[in-house]
């Protein structure tokens, strides 16, 4: 498998006006993505999961380190907006009303990037709706405005807008966040067979742990701006190592009250500010694990599996006993029994 | 309708006595030249005093609109058609404004989400606690200050002493809106609506959240409505729970039964929209463009029914008992559990 997108010791550092100190978004983070591989960065708010993949678009200019697509960088000249790299990289943001102009008609807010490209008229047309097809919306939806569209089918329009270029990675920023759960559902089914169909690379940008489990090959948790634990999608949900991941994949409430959720790790408190950052581990504040080396050191990375990384000092003992979390698939069971059910 | 007397029940708040009742409910929405939008249709509701009910529903099924109904607080142009709304003894619909403004924020009390818009930026959110309290509890400005500080401390913002004066930019989104829930529960009230108050936290500090919120009612006998679009959160944390749709209750049970035995499609279908297997999720779902341009059936559901019947366009399913243990449901053809 050959790499679409590479990443590595990504920093990004944002400067306050009138302060020397900054904020530090991003503090050295590495990952690639294949093609036709979903890889997910999931974490709190202020984790730094967008400013991620604002960086990887070249939206915004990375303070170090380098990104690369297909091995060749994007930078400052090079980038999404780049005539070299248009129409291959492209973006699916969270709010889909606010992502829309709510005067252009449907099929031209799709076709617009292809306009940028120098599509032809009649070309554009054609693509257009092959592509609406594609997403599950009707002929006529691309004569109507954003306002007379549900949420879901809004957010397939963000969606069709992003294929239309046939790009090899899709940055998508939480897609689902707002929307209801079975529109939710729908759109993550979208999204799966899409990338089967067009082999795409996604970026996925998260906080939805049940959707990033479901839909994602690979997951990077990431904290204060770094990646703390790396693995596949079912081998960081079952055995989770990082106390961080541990905490988070606990706090998730699943609708089956008989499934309790009795977690190892308490994350006590909230992320703190990423401009005074803490020496040694950014958790060790929260964590009920953390020692004076925990406080002082930065925990190197330890690959505990095939392509399954942790950066703890504290994983091999603190969560003994405890590395089995069994919560998301015994749900599925459940769920698969509870939803055989017929009509009385 | 002529003036009630308010009458207080014996012994009000006394443990499993109804604190909400809510009968027949109806409120819609005037529309130019159009019918009204029926927000609420026809919705029975009771709360117990010290229980905790979820109310469930997608976006536009009216729950905000039922939750501003029974604080008095409806919007521009909505208006109570008929029903009734009886809290803790008193017909809330035969109050005069005074009187409810007395009512609200010290007997019932309403905790929303974007914590940022609740707060007054320019006020220390210790003192925005504090003037809750003056409001509707005869005391002086010391003990006023004094309860806000004990309610920062009760929901454990770390530092109480020092956030007492802050304002609200400086606190971070999970600490605003634990600030908003001292503000809701510093009068110690009967009764708390919560809308959707933790949809915008992450499920580290909504599961913190959701603890204290607990903790605080079971300790104060409190009784709460709340409502989410989120069933997951209703599992872990509400003692019976009510499904709303096109703002009729189709579904109503105690917590693990709704969960062992969920009985109306819709509600199935919400269970669904977790599963990771598509064939299971779509066997409950029908994909929405098929469903769209169908309103006016008999049963509200019946267009997106994956179970339905010609009695379904004929009839309205009214919300009746089944399979015991109080579990309403409204609907024609229930679903059976095979397993």
């Amino acid at each position: 498998m050959s790499a679409v997108l590479t990443v590595e010791g990504l920093v990004k550092h944002f400067p306050i006006a009138g302060s020397r100190s900054v904020v530090q978004a991003v503090n050295g983070v590495s990952f690639s993505v294949a093609k036709g591989e979903t890889l997910s960065l999931v974490g709190e708010s202020g984790s730094g999961k967008t400013t991620v993949g604002r960086c990887v678009l070249g939206l915004i200019k990375s303070t170090d380190g380098a990104i690369g697509f297909h091995g060749k960088p994007i930078d400052r000249r090079r980038n999404i907006r780049s005539s070299e790299l248009r129409g291959r990289l492209q973006l699916v943001f969270q709010e889909p009303a606010e992502s829309l102009d709510p005067q252009v008609r449907i099929g031209n807010t799709i076709a617009e990037p292809l306009r940028s490209m120098g599509v032809s008229r009649p070309d554009q047309r054609q693509r257009v709706r092959e592509v609406a097809r594609r997403v599950g919306l009707r002929d006529s939806t691309l004569e109507q405005f954003p306002a007379e569209l549900s949420a879901g089918q809004q957010q397939r329009v963000g969606i069709a807008r992003a294929i239309v270029t046939d790009p090899e990675l899709i940055v998508l920023d939480e897609p689902t966040s707002a929307l209801d759960p079975t529109a939710r559902a729908e759109i993550i089914d979208l999204l799966i067979r899409l990338q089967q169909e067009l082999e795409t690379a996604y970026l996925f940008i998260s906080h939805d742990l049940s959707t990033v489990r479901y839909l994602s090959h690979r997951v990077a948790v990431m904290y204060l701006g770094m990646i703390v634990e790396l693995g596949t999608a079912k081998e960081l949900f079952s055995h989770p190592r990082h106390p961080y991941s541990v905490g988070l994949l606990s706090s998730v409430l699943l609708p089956n009250p008989k499934l309790k959720r009795e977690s190892a790790v308490d994350l006590a408190g909230e992320i703190p500010s990423p401009i005074d950052l803490p020496t040694g581990c950014y958790l060790a504040g929260r964590c009920p694990f953390a020692d004076d080396q925990c406080r002082s050191e930065m925990p190197p990375e330890d690959t505990v599996a095939e392509g399954h990384t942790v950066n703890c000092f504290k994983h091999r003992d603190a969560l003994r006993g405890h590395e089995a979390l069994d919560y998301f698939d015994d749900f599925q069971v459940e769920a698969e029994k509870l939803l055989g059910a017929g009509r009385r | 309708m002529a003036a009630v007397e308010t009458t207080v029940a014996p012994q009000a708040g006394a443990p499993g006595m109804t604190m909400l009742d809510i009968a027949g409910l109806n409120v819609s929405y005037p529309v130019y030249e159009e019918e009204p939008v029926r927000a609420v249709r026809d919705l029975d509701l009771s709360v117990r005093s010290g229980e905790i009910v979820g109310l469930v529903g997608e976006s536009g099924s009216g729950k905000t609109t039922l939750a501003r109904a029974v604080m008095g607080l409806l919007t521009q142009p909505g208006r109570i058609d008929t029903g009734s709304i009886q809290f803790d003894g008193k017909d809330m619909r035969a109050l005069s404004e005074n009187q409810l403004r007395a009512i609200r924020g010290r007997d019932i009390a309403m905790v929303i989400p974007n914590p940022r818009s609740e707060l007054d930026p320019l006020i220390p959110v210790g003192k925005q606690i504090a003037a809750v309290a003056r409001a509707h509890l005869d005391i002086g400005r010391a003990e006023a200050d004094a309860m806000a500080l004990d309610m920062l401390k009760a929901v454990h913002i770390p530092d109480p002493t020092r956030r007492f004066r802050a304002f609200p930019h400086e606190l971070s989104g999970g600490m605003a809106q634990r600030v908003v829930m001292a503000i809701s529960l510093v009068c110690s009230p009967k009764f708390v609506i919560s809308d959707d108050a933790t949809s915008g936290l992450d499920v580290t500090v909504q599961a913190q959240v959701l603890d204290l919120l607990r903790t605080l009612v079971r300790e104060h006998d409190t009784s709460m409505l709340f409502i989410t679009r989120d069933v997951g959160i209703t599992a872990h944390f509400c003692d019976r729970v009510a499904v709303i749709y096109r703002g009729e209750i189709v579904e109503f049970a105690e917590t693990a039964d709704f969960f062992e035995n969920p009985q109306h499609p819709y509600s199935v279908m919400l269970l669904a929209a977790f599963a990771h297997n598509p064939a299971l999720r779509n066997k409950w779902h029908k994909p929405l463009a098929s469903t769209e341009a169908e309103a006016g059936r008999a049963c509200l559901y019946a267009p997106r029914c994956v179970h339905r019947e010609d009695e379904c366009d004929e009839r309205h399913p009214d919300l009746r008992e089944l399979g015991g243990a109080r579990h309403l449901v409204r609907c024609h053809f229930p679903v059976e559990r095979v397993a």
